[in-house]
């Protein structure tokens, strides 16, 4: 495919993820932060579903030899890298995609938080350019390198190789337990729900201040 | 049109997104929002330092500056997609922060999100619409650090709400 198509391709997709998003509020800051602070879990459950669907996907496209999955060593700097990322997505209220899709509908404290992940990214670039930490693409070797603190590179598609049996299979068992998190999850809101319908119940017969509490999380 | 009225699903919307990502997967890669914003990065910096950009290393090995890289399309592509779905619905107007610690967070945010997405080569685009999919042992080392990190956040964040 040549540089155009690859760039045409990659807009077309973005707009629609862009306008799926922008629709649904969907955001993925608040599918980890809202189930942490307030046992709310509407993002959560997007979130499972669509891994869910990829997981199966990809692994089924990798089983027939397709697609072109990301191809990189990984090591201690990706648990590191993305705690911090963590930190600050909930910090800046907004992840990559919601920066992007917040800014959309005019909010600047999105494109505030846009203009400093790209200072953090040149930050970083000037700290790399000194200690050339983690190794970059050339040096990467597939292997163990634990002077470089990296553990190689393994996929579905080195599954595959290694046990002999096609990728899907080890992809079935991944959305196994992806679906089981998920119906955890529903679990707990059927239990909530419950809850709710009882203090509403109790609240229609004079305890008001129970029923109050819910409203409350839901404000928040 | 109901599409711009209501509020969609989020389940809905990101099945549909999912069953795209796995043709844009076939066809040049699955979906991620860091390594476009690297390369805008990094053209930015061409743009205002010239030829200078090329004596930091990083620019020079790991990402030098090309404006055909396909990444940078699917974020520019999503901030078409959003400002067309909040016009079309009504929803876009200009919202600023109003509180200064609001402005000190977003801007400690930004900083963290842009240095962790380089330090870990990946975002969270990547880490749970990439990587872990394709079941890169990364992505697993991923998600612990995001969610070790969200639970650190929201810990902080809650201090802040609590005043």
């Amino acid at each position: 495919m040549s540089v155009v198509a690859e760039c045409i391709v990659a807009f077309i997709f973005g707009s629609v993820v862009g306008l799926l998003v922008q629709r649904s509020r969907f955001c993925n800051t608040a599918a980890l932060r809202d189930a942490i602070l307030f046992n709310s879990f509407r993002n959560t459950k997007a979130l499972l579903v669509a891994m869910m669907i990829l997981t199966i996907g990809f692994t089924l496209f990798i089983s027939l030899g397709a697609g072109n999955p990301m191809r990189f060593d990984v090591g201690l700097n990706q648990v590191i890298g993305l705690f911090m990322f963590g930190i600050g997505m909930v910090l800046a209220g907004a992840c990559t995609v919601s920066t992007w899709v917040k800014s959309g509908e005019g909010n600047v404290g999105a494109m505030w938080a846009l203009l400093f992940t790209f200072v953090g990214m040149f930050l970083f670039s000037l700290v790399w350019s000194a200690n050339f930490w983690p190794p970059a693409a050339a040096s990467m070797t597939g292997e163990l390198n634990l002077e470089a603190l990296q553990l190689g590179f393994a996929n579905a598609q080195t599954l595959q190789e290694k046990f002999g049996i096609p990728a899907v299979f080890f992809g079935i068992i991944q959305a196994a337990v992806l679906y089981a998190i998920f119906r955890a999850i529903r679990r707990k809101e059927q239990a909530q729900e419950a809850a709710q319908q009882e203090n509403a119940a109790t609240g229609a017969t004079g305890a008001t201040g129970v029923a109050a509490e819910p409203a409350q999380v839901a404000a928040q | 049109m109901d599409f711009f009225k209501k509020t969609l699903d989020p389940v809905i919307a990101l099945s549909a997104i999912a069953v795209l990502d796995i043709f844009l997967f076939l066809l040049v890669g699955a979906w991620t929002v860091g390594g476009g914003e690297t390369m805008m990065t990094g053209l930015a910096a061409q743009f205002f330092m010239g030829d200078a950009v090329e004596r930091i290393p990083f620019w020079r090995f790991v990402f030098v500056p090309d404006a055909g890289y396909w990444k940078i399309y699917i974020s520019l592509g999503m901030l078409f997609g959003a400002i067309v779905g909040a016009v079309a619905s009504k929803e876009f107007y200009w919202r600023v922060p109003r509180r200064l610690s609001e402005w000190v967070m977003i801007t400690i945010g930004g900083l963290l999100m842009g240095v962790g997405i380089r330090l870990a080569f990946v975002c969270n685009v990547s880490t749970f619409f990439g990587l872990t999919p394709e079941m890169n042992l990364g992505g697993y080392l991923a998600i612990s650090g995001i969610i070790a990190g969200a639970w650190v956040g929201s810990m902080i964040y809650k201090k802040i709400l609590e005043g």
